[in-house]
C-alpha cells in the first residue's frame, strides 16, 4: 500500500530553519508557493463581496509569507504599523499645526531612526573605528525583511494625510494590510498610500483581461528573473568580478554590459511577478519600470527605473527640499538633486559603494542641469539645433547614457570598495591626505581593460560561451523593441482560449525549471 | 477661476505662445511645467502677484488651481 508522509507535506507549509538561504527562495519562484496561491485566489473568488473576509484572507497570507520566509512574525513590521497608524489619527484630527507638524517630525525621526538602527549601526561605527585606526566588531543586529520598503511606505501614509492627498480616514486593518501586503512586502513597488488604500474597498473581480495581464506578467518576470538574471549572475558577472585578473578586457567589457541586463531583468522580473501576483487579487500597484535603458539622460533614466522608489523620491523629499531652496534658483535644484540621491545611495545600503553611487548619478544630473542652457546656446551656436533633434541625435543620447548607466553599476557592484587617505606630496616635509574611494576589484578592471584588451578575444568568447551570448543579445533586443509589442502580445493573449494560456503558462514554467539550476541566487533587491 | 494674468505669468515663465489652462489642469501636462522647472514658475508666480508662498503651501497644491486659489488667498488678506 502506497503511503502518504504527512510530516513531510506539513514540513512544505512551515519555515525552514535547516537552510537559511531559503529565505530567499520563498518567493514567487517557487513551486510550492503558487501553489497555495491559487488556493488564496480561489478563497478570495468565495469571499468576493464581502470586504472583511477578503481583508483577514489577504493579511493572514501576508503573514503567513513573511513568517514562511523568516520562520518568526515580522514584529518590527507591527510596531511601526501601530505607531504610525497613531501619529496618522494626530494629523488626521482637527488639531493645532504646531501639533501636527510635530507629529510629522516625530514621524520621520521614527522611521528613519528605525531604518538607520537596523540598517546603519554597524556601518557607521566600522566607519568611526576605521577613521580612528581601529579595529571593529559588528553588532548582530537582524535586520527586518522589507524594512526599507515598509518604513518608506509608512512615511508616504503621513506625507499624504499632511498634505491633504488621501481622500478619507482609513481603519487600522486597512493601514496593517497596506503595510503588510504580501507582493510588495520583500522587495516593493513602493506603492503610495493614497493610490493603495482605496482599493481595499473595492469588490474583488478578475475579468479575463485582467487575469491575462497578471499571469503575462508573471511569465515575463519568471523569465527575466530565472532564466536570464540568474544564469547570467552564476555564469558571467559573478565570475568575471570576483577576479577580473584572470579575464581579459574584451570578457570584462561583455561582464559590464552583462551586469546592467541582470541588474535590469533581476529586479524588474521580482517586482513584475509581484505586480502580476496583486493583480490577480484585484489589486493594481505601482509601476516600477519602463525600459530603463531607452532613457536619452541620467534623469530620464529615473523616470524608468525603480519608478516607485524614484517618485517616492521626488515627491517627499526632492520637491520639499527645492521648495525650501526656490530663491537659490538653479543652484537650489542643484543641491536638492545632491542631496535626493546621496539619500538614495544610502537608502540601497550601508556601504559606500552605495553612497557614491548615488553621489555619481547625482553629479551626472546636476551636470546636465547645469550646462542646459549654455549646451542649447553653442548647439545654435555650431547650427546644429535641427540636428539634435532628429531620431538619429537620440539613439546616440540613449547609446550615451547606457554607458554611464554601466559605469555606475561597476562602482555600484564593487563590495570591496573602501574610502583610504592618499597623501599628496606637497613639500619635503609636508604630505596633503585627501580620502579617496579605492578598490582592488576596479583597479584589476581597469588593468584589464586597458592592457588586455584583444578584440579576437570577442570571437573566442562567442564560441566558447554561446548561451551567455544568446541570453544578453535576446535580452537587448526585447528592451529595445517598441513598447507596444508587449502591450500587443499582452492583448492577444488575453484573446486566446484558457487552455492555450494554459499551455503557455505550463510552456514557460517547464523552461522556467528547465533552466534553474541549484541554488537560486537571492534577488538583489532583496538586501535593500 | 484662473485669471489672464496668473496665466500670462505662467506662460511667459514656460515661453509658450498659447496653452489652455483650467482649474484641474496638472503642472505636469504643461509643456516645459517639470520638476526642475517647477521652483522657476513658482517664482515668477510670486514675483508677478508680489506675493510669498510657504513651501507648506504650495506642497499641498494638487493642480493648477489650487495654486491660483492660494494666490488669492494672499491677494485678499
Amino acid at each position: 500500500m502506497m503511503g502518504i508522509d504527512i510530516s513531510k507535506i506539513y514540513s512544505q507549509f512551515i519555515h525552514d530553519k535547516q537552510d537559511s538561504s531559503r529565505t530567499f527562495q520563498w518567493a514567487y519562484d517557487n513551486s510550492f508557493f503558487f501553489f497555495i496561491f491559487i488556493g488564496l485566489l480561489l478563497f478570495l473568488f468565495l469571499a468576493q463581496k464581502d470586504r472583511r473576509l477578503r481583508w483577514a484572507l489577504l493579511t493572514g497570507f501576508s503573514f503567513y509569507f513573511y513568517y514562511k520566509a523568516i520562520g518568526y512574525l515580522p514584529y518590527v513590521l507591527l510596531i511601526s504599523t501601530i505607531v504610525n497608524y497613531g501619529l496618522g489619527k494626530v494629523l488626521i484630527k482637527d488639531y493645532k499645526d504646531v501639533l501636527k507638524k510635530a507629529a510629522l517630525i516625530f514621524g520621520v525621526v521614527f522611521n528613519v531612526g528605525a531604518l538607520g538602527y537596523y540598517k546603519y549601526t554597524n556601518f557607521l561605527f566600522s566607519a568611526f573605528a576605521n577613521f580612528k585606526g581601529q579595529e571593529y566588531t559588528p553588532l548582530a543586529i537582524i535586520i527586518p525583511m522589507g524594512i526599507s520598503y515598509f518604513s518608506f511606505k509608512a512615511l508616504s501614509y503621513l506625507f499624504d494625510i499632511y498634505y491633504g492627498s488621501l481622500e478619507k480616514e482609513y481603519s487600522f486593518s486597512d493601514f496593517l494590510l497596506y503595510m503588510v501586503f504580501f507582493p510588495s512586502v520583500m522587495q516593493g513597488p513602493i506603492d503610495k498610500s493614497r493610490d493603495f488604500l482605496p482599493q481595499i474597498d473595492n469588490d474583488y473581480h478578475l475579468d479575463r483581461e485582467g487575469a491575462a495581464k497578471g499571469i503575462f506578467l508573471i511569465m515575463s518576470g519568471l523569465i527575466k528573473k530565472v532564466v536570464i538574471a540568474d544564469y547570467l549572475r552564476f555564469f558571467l558577472v559573478e565570475r568575471v568580478m570576483e577576479s577580473p585578473d584572470r579575464f581579459t578586457g574584451v570578457e570584462i567589457l561583455i561582464a559590464i554590459y552583462g551586469y546592467a541586463i541582470y541588474i535590469y531583468c533581476n529586479f524588474s522580473g521580482f517586482t513584475d511577478m509581484g505586480i502580476g501576483i496583486a493583480q490577480l487579487m484585484g489589486f493594481k500597484l505601482t509601476d516600477n519600470f519602463n525600459f530603463p535603458y531607452k532613457a536619452k539622460s541620467v534623469a530620464e533614466f529615473w523616470r524608468r527605473w525603480h519608478m516607485s522608489l524614484s517618485s517616492w523620491l521626488q515627491e517627499y523629499l526632492f520637491v520639499p527640499l527645492q521648495m525650501s531652496m526656490r530663491t537659490l534658483r538653479l543652484m537650489g535644484n542643484v543641491l536638492a538633486v545632491f542631496i535626493t540621491f546621496v539619500i538614495c545611495g544610502v537608502w540601497h545600503g550601508a556601504s559606500w559603494n552605495f553612497i557614491i553611487w548615488g553621489a555619481l548619478h547625482a553629479f551626472f544630473m546636476a551636470f546636465a542641469l547645469a550646462i542646459k542652457k549654455p549646451k542649447e546656446n553653442f548647439y545654435k551656436l555650431i547650427r546644429i539645433d535641427r540636428l539634435v533633434k532628429t531620431k538619429a541625435w537620440g539613439v546616440l543620447q540613449v547609446i550615451f547614457t547606457f554607458h554611464l548607466i554601466c559605469f555606475t553599476w561597476i562602482v555600484f557592484s564593487i563590495p570591496d570598495l573602501k574610502i583610504i587617505p592618499y597623501g599628496i606630496q606637497m613639500t619635503n616635509n609636508f604630505t596633503f591626505y585627501i580620502n579617496i574611494p579605492d578598490s582592488v576589484v576596479m583597479h584589476q578592471m581597469y588593468d584589464q581593460m586597458t592592457m588586455f584588451f584583444k578584440a579576437n578575444v570577442f570571437w573566442q568568447f562567442i564560441a566558447a560561451y554561446p548561451m551567455i551570448m544568446v541570453l544578453l543579445v535576446s535580452a537587448f533586443v526585447l528592451h529595445y523593441i517598441p513598447a507596444s509589442v508587449y502591450t500587443k502580445a499582452e492583448y492577444y493573449f488575453s484573446k486566446l482560449p484558457i487552455v492555450v494560456q494554459a499551455q503557455v503558462l505550463t510552456l514557460v514554467i517547464w523552461i522556467v525549471t528547465q533552466s534553474r539550476f541549484a541554488d537560486s541566487p537571492p534577488p538583489i533587491y532583496f538586501n535593500f | 477661476m484662473i485669471t489672464e494674468k496668473f496665466k500670462s505669468a505662467i506662460l511667459k515663465e514656460l515661453k509658450l505662445d498659447e496653452f489652455e489652462i483650467k482649474d484641474e489642469t496638472l503642472a505636469n501636462s504643461i509643456p516645459g511645467w517639470d520638476s526642475l522647472n517647477h521652483i522657476n514658475v513658482i517664482l515668477a508666480i510670486e514675483k508677478e502677484f508680489s506675493v510669498k508662498f510657504k513651501s507648506i503651501e504650495v506642497l499641498k497644491c494638487k493642480n493648477v488651481g489650487d495654486l491660483q486659489k492660494l494666490v488669492d488667498l494672499k491677494l485678499n488678506k
